[in-house]
């Protein structure tokens, strides 16, 4: 496993790490991501978009299990990075796989929502 | 019928605190958890519109609780602030979008697509609100006062 740097997020309520674990990048979420984050959010997930396709991972995991919430904002910092997978081409694309946790309800609502938008590219683990 | 109306100034890093509070109400009506995680979506998501889009930060944000003769409990968050012209235009707009899709899931996809494209604000909390809150919206719009309406019907079984 090696540490991945990621744009700062000066909040004192949310915290993302990321890291490369064999063909996959791994991004772990804590706390709360609101309207406060929401522009880092997007350099965060540009930042991961950047280095999956530059070490040529195979898939990113969004690691959620510590998130207590996200806003409607964030989210769309989600829809975008997605976008952008979904327009890669052939093996540029990589897969990307959520980690919930089932007593979080509003993930599974948000995930389910997730996957709609790009059923081919997103996995959800519980 | 159990109500509370707040009038209060909220700011980004209040939200959380209010979230949290809506939440403990929600649990001390309502038996169902997944109900209870919706209206707490819903009510943070109609705070956080308040928070961009009020003139003067001034919010009044109403939750009722009633039963309902054929449903345990009818919900209503009800969220009025001023607003400036071009939000209240903005505003029009989303709720013209929501109009053109009787399905909740097709009209959050398609705001999915359209908010991917955008550069500027999400624009999916309205639908968001309807879709993963399983609520009804409505607004009015009186001079500069704009009010939104999120309603539900948590079903026999939900309420205490």
């Amino acid at each position: 496993m090696s540490k991945i740097e990621l744009p700062v997020i000066a909040a004192a309520d949310i915290s993302v790490s990321a890291e490369r674990e064999g063909d996959a990048v791994r991004v772990l979420f804590r706390g709360t991501a609101d309207m406060r984050v929401s522009d880092a959010l997007d350099h965060v997930l540009g930042a991961v978009h950047a280095e999956a396709q530059r070490c040529g991972a195979a898939r990113v995991d969004i690691d959620f299990r510590d998130l207590e919430f996200m806003n409607s904002s964030c989210f769309k910092s989600f829809v975008t990075w997605i976008s952008q997978v979904r327009e890669l081409e052939g093996e540029k694309r990589y897969a990307i796989r959520f980690l919930s946790r089932a007593e979080t309800l509003w993930q599974r609502r948000s995930l389910h929502a997730l996957r709609c938008f790009a059923v081919d590219l997103i996995t959800i683990e519980i | 019928m159990i109500a509370f109306e707040l009038r209060f100034n909220p700011n980004a890093a209040l939200l959380r605190i209010v979230r949290r509070f809506v939440s403990s109400f929600y649990e001390g009506v309502l038996t169902d958890e997944d109900a209870i995680s919706r209206l707490a979506l819903a009510t943070h998501e109609l705070l956080e519109n308040a928070v961009k889009y009020a003139l003067d930060g001034a919010t009044a944000l109403s939750i009722s609780v009633e039963p309902t003769p054929d449903a345990a409990a009818r919900i209503l968050i009800r969220l009025r602030n001023r607003a400036a012209p071009e939000h209240i235009e903005a505003l029009r707009v989303l709720f013209a979008e929501m109009g053109r899709y009787a399905d909740p899931s097709a009209h959050y996809l398609a705001a999915m697509e359209r908010s991917a494209k955008s550069k500027v604000g999400s624009g999916l909390g309205i639908a968001r609100v309807r879709t993963e809150g399983e609520m009804s919206m409505s607004y009015t719009i009186e001079g500069d006062e704009v009010s939104i309406v999120a309603e539900a019907r948590i079903q026999s079984g939900g309420s205490r």
